[in-house]
C-alpha cells in the first residue's frame, strides 16, 4: 500500500517536473478549510468538546497533459468538526490518488477514481464533502468505446473506509462491469425522426470473506460472493422520455437485512415530458433488500462501504426549517411515487407579466413494503438465516414514510423586485427515518424577496414558517442578505422554536456570517448556533450534533 | 521519508503554480451525458471561436437557479450582441437528474443543458462549490471563472463576454 503511493507520488513529481521542462501540461487544484471554534452551551445541547478549534481541510492536485492526468488528494481531518468526529471521519492521509490515460476510444484509470453504472441501482462510486461519504475505489477501471454508440466499464478494486488505509488486512474487494448500446447513434434514421433508444446492462460482484454470525449461521452457510445485476431502458421521442432500470440481488445475508436470504430488488422508473415553458415528470421506486455494502457487518446507520445508490427521488427542498425532516432514502424497504410539474405563465402575456410567472406544483409518497414473514422465520422466532419474508411487487405496505404535497409561485415583477412563494403539506414518519417520535404532520411556508438597490447592491430576505403539533413544535426562520456583487456577502438569520412545548426550549438559532469572494476564492466566517437536528443532502442523511461558536471556511482553486 | 516527499510536493507545486500563472488552462475532457443520455465529450463545448459561458448548477441549489434566470432575462440581447452561448451544466444526480429537462423546459431556458451525474467534470475542474461559473475564450481556454452568485454579478460576466467578443485583453 504505502508502495503504491509513494510510486504515485514519485511518478506525480516526475510527471510534472517533465511537463514543465517541456513547458506542457498543466497543474490545477483546489484547498479547502472549514474551521470551527466550539463554545459549550448547554440549553441548546452543544457539548463541551475535547480541542475547542476544529477543522476540515484538503488539498487537490490535478496534472494534465493531453490524454494523461495525475491527481491526489490530502486530507487532513486529525481534528475534525465534532460532526464529522461523530461518524468517525477522522484521520489523515493521501486518500484520492491516481494515473489516468484517456483517448476517444479507450479509458484506463489506475489508483482510486469514482464510477457510477447507469443510475447507480447496481454501482456508485461517489464522494459528498459536505456529509463525509468518499466510497472511492483503490483498483483499477477501463472505459471502452468500440463503436460509436457502443460502452463498456469495467471496475476492480477495494473500497474506501474513512481512514482505514490498510489494504492489505481486508478481505472484502469488487468487481464490475457495465454495457450500454444506443441504437439511435447507430441507426442516425432514428435521431432524424426524434427517437432515441439506448439498452444498458451492468454485474457487480462483492467478494468478501466469511464469518459466522452470532452463532446462527454458521460460516459456510455465508456467500463469499455476492451478485447483483441490473438492466436499463432509456427511450425518447421529441418532448418525451422513459428512463427505466431493474436491479437484483442475490444471496446477501448481511446486518442490515437482519441476516436474510431473500433476493434483493429495485425498481426505478421515471417518464417525463416537456415542451417551451411546461414540464412534467413522474417517477417511481420500489427498493426491496437492496442495501449492498463492501461489509456484511456494517449497521445501516452508517453511509460507509455502500456498494450501490438507491437514489430518494422526492423533490429536494433547501429551505432550513425543512431541514430537519428530508426524506432519507430506505434501500432495504420502500416503495413510492413522486410526481411534478413546471409550468411558465409566458413572458410578456397578461398573466406572466413582462418576465413570465414561474409555478411548480409537486406531490410524493413513500411506503414501506408489504412483508409477510416466512413460516420458518416466525418458528424460529428469528429471520436470520431464513428467507425473511415474503412481499408482493406493487403493493405499498402500511407504514406511510413520508408525503410531500408543494405548490410555489416565483415572479419577477420589475427590474428590481422578485418575489417568490410557495407552500408545503408534508407528513414525516419519525420514527422509521429518524429512530423516535411518531407520524409529524407539518405545514410550511416560504416567502423570498429579492430587491435590488442598484446594480451592484441587493438585499435578500426570507420568511419560512413551519407549523407542526409534533415533535418540536412550531418554527420560524428569518434571514436578511446584503450582498455588493460580486465580492462581499453579509447576512443575519435568526431561527427560533417558539412552539416548543417545554418553554426552556424555545430557543433563538441565531447566525451572522460575511463572506469575500474574488474569481474562485471564498472566504466566509460566521457566528451562531446551530440545531441538532439531520443533514440530508440527496436523500443520505447523517446526524448533525447541536453547536455553537465561531466558523471560518476557505476555499479556493487555481 | 514521508515528510520528505511532501515538502519536495509542495515545494514544486509552488514553483509550478508561480511560473505557470500566465497560462490559461485549457477546459478539460470529460466524459458527461446530455439531456437524452447521450454520451458528450466537454471537449465538444465549442462556438466558432466566439466566447462560452460554462455554468455548473443544480436544480436544488437556490443561488445557482436565481444567477441562470438573472442570466435568462439577458441571453437573447447577448447572443445578438457577441454570439456568446452558455452550457448549464447540472450536477443533478440519479434522485433528480431525469427531472432536470422538464424543469429546464418549465423554465423556458434556451441554454444547452448536459448532466455531470457522477462529478467527473466538477472534479476535473476542482470545483468546491456551486454556483461556478467560468468564461471561455475562442481556443476554449478559461480566462475567468467565478463562485458564489450576488445579484449584479451577471453584468460583469457580459463585461468580460463583451471583451472577448471583442479580442480584448482581460485584466
Amino acid at each position: 500500500m504505502k508502495q503504491i503511493k509513494l510510486v504515485i507520488t514519485l511518478l506525480f513529481l516526475f510527471a510534472v517536473g517533465m511537463g514543465y521542462a517541456q513547458n506542457s501540461g498543466h497543474i490545477s487544484g483546489d484547498v479547502c478549510f472549514n474551521g470551527m471554534f466550539y463554545i459549550p452551551d448547554s440549553l441548546i445541547g452543544a457539548e463541551k468538546v475535547e480541542s475547542k478549534v476544529r477543522a476540515n481541510s484538503w488539498l487537490n492536485l490535478n496534472y494534465n497533459n493531453g490524454g494523461f492526468t495525475l491527481g491526489a488528494r490530502y486530507e487532513f481531518y486529525l481534528f475534525p468538526l465534532i460532526d464529522f468526529e461523530k461518524i468517525g471521519y477522522k484521520g489523515q492521509g493521501i486518500t484520492h490518488y491516481f494515473a489516468d490515460y484517456k483517448t476517444d476510444l479507450l479509458q484506463v484509470t489506475v489508483g482510486t477514481f469514482y464510477e457510477q453504472f447507469g443510475s447507480g441501482l447496481s454501482f456508485r462510486a461517489y464522494e459528498d464533502r459536505q456529509l463525509g461519504i468518499d466510497n472511492s475505489l483503490l483498483g483499477a477501471r477501463f472505459r471502452v468505446n468500440p463503436y460509436k454508440g457502443v460502452a463498456v466499464k469495467g471496475v476492480w478494486g477495494i473500497e474506501r473506509n474513512n481512514f482505514d488505509f490498510d489494504y492489505t488486512k481486508r478481505s472484502d474487494m469488487i468487481r464490475g462491469i457495465d454495457g450500454e448500446v444506443s441504437l439511435d447513434q447507430i441507426f442516425e434514421k432514428m435521431q432524424e425522426k426524434g427517437f432515441s433508444l439506448a439498452f444498458g446492462g451492468s454485474f457487480v460482484s462483492k467478494f468478501e470473506k466469511s464469518t459466522e454470525y452470532q452463532g446462527l449461521i454458521p460460516p459456510e452457510k455465508i456467500p463469499q460472493n455476492v451478485g447483483l445485476y441490473a438492466y436499463r431502458i432509456n427511450f425518447g421521442f421529441k418532448g418525451f422520455r422513459l428512463e427505466a432500470e431493474m436491479a437484483s440481488k442475490i444471496n446477501d445475508p448481511n446486518l442490515t437485512n437482519d441476516f436474510i436470504y431473500k433476493k434483493g430488488e429495485a425498481l426505478l422508473v421515471t417518464t417525463t415530458y416537456s415542451q417551451k415553458g411546461f414540464g412534467v415528470s413522474a417517477s417511481f421506486i420500489r427498493a426491496d433488500n437492496m442495501d449492498f455494502r463492501s461489509q456484511r457487518n456494517i449497521s445501516a446507520t452508517t453511509p460507509l462501504l455502500g456498494i450501490n445508490y438507491i437514489p430518494a427521488i422526492n423533490r429536494q427542498y433547501s429551505y432550513q426549517l425543512l431541514g430537519n425532516y428530508s426524506y432519507a432514502s430506505q434501500p432495504n424497504n420502500q416503495i413510492g411515487f413522486q410526481g411534478q410539474v413546471n409550468y411558465q405563465i409566458p413572458k410578456k402575456s397578461k398573466l406572466g407579466g413582462k418576465y413570465g410567472t414561474d409555478l411548480t406544483f409537486n406531490y410524493s409518497r413513500f411506503h414501506t413494503i408489504e412483508q409477510i414473514p416466512v413460516e420458518e422465520a416466525l418458528s424460529l422466532g428469528t429471520p436470520s438465516g431464513t428467507d425473511g419474508y415474503t412481499s408482493s411487487f406493487f403493493k405499498f405496505g402500511k407504514d406511510l414514510l413520508y408525503q410531500d404535497i408543494g405548490f410555489d409561485v416565483t415572479k419577477k415583477i420589475n427590474a428590481d423586485w422578485k418575489l417568490m412563494l410557495g407552500y408545503n403539506y408534508i407528513d414525516y414518519n419519525l420514527l422509521i427515518l429518524q429512530g423516535h417520535g411518531e407520524l409529524a404532520h407539518i405545514h410550511h411556508i416560504t416567502s423570498e424577496v429579492t430587491y435590488r438597490i442598484n446594480r451592484k447592491h441587493a438585499l435578500r430576505g426570507e420568511l419560512h414558517a413551519l407549523f407542526t403539533k409534533q415533535d418540536m413544535g412550531d418554527w420560524i426562520y428569518g434571514m436578511l442578505e446584503y450582498s455588493i456583487s460580486p465580492n462581499w456577502f453579509f447576512s443575519v438569520g435568526d431561527q427560533y422554536n417558539y412552539g416548543n412545548q417545554a418553554e426552556a426550549m424555545r430557543i433563538h438559532y441565531y447566525n451572522f456570517s460575511v463572506a469575500y469572494v474574488v474569481g474562485a476564492t471564498r472566504i466566509a466566517a460566521n457566528f451562531g448556533k446551530t440545531k441538532e437536528g439531520i443533514l440530508c443532502i440527496g436523500g443520505v442523511c447523517r446526524a448533525v450534533p447541536a453547536s455553537y461558536g465561531f466558523g471560518l471556511n476557505i476555499t479556493t482553486k487555481f | 521519508m514521508k515528510k520528505t516527499v511532501f515538502l519536495g510536493l509542495f515545494l514544486m507545486i509552488g514553483l509550478v503554480l508561480f511560473a505557470q500563472e500566465k497560462k490559461a488552462q485549457q477546459f478539460p475532457s470529460v466524459d458527461i451525458k446530455t439531456l437524452d443520455g447521450k454520451a458528450f465529450n466537454t471537449k465538444d463545448i465549442t462556438n466558432e471561436g466566439k466566447p462560452i459561458i460554462v455554468s455548473l448548477w443544480a436544480t436544488w441549489c437556490k443561488p445557482c437557479l436565481a444567477e441562470l434566470m438573472a442570466i435568462d432575462d439577458l441571453y437573447e440581447d447577448w447572443v445578438e450582441e457577441t454570439g456568446v452561448k452558455l452550457y448549464a451544466i447540472s450536477i443533478d444526480d440519479a434522485k433528480t437528474a431525469s427531472r432536470v429537462a422538464p424543469f429546464v423546459n418549465g423554465k423556458g431556458w434556451e441554454f444547452t443543458v448536459l448532466l455531470d451525474q457522477n462529478w467527473d467534470l466538477k472534479r476535473a475542474l476542482n470545483i468546491v462549490d456551486i454556483p461556478f461559473l467560468c468564461i471561455l475564450n475562442g481556443d476554449g481556454e478559461i480566462v475567468w471563472q467565478h463562485t458564489s452568485y450576488a445579484p449584479g454579478s451577471e453584468y460583469e460576466v457580459f463585461e468580460i463576454v463583451k471583451k472577448i467578443a471583442n479580442g480584448e485583453p482581460i485584466e
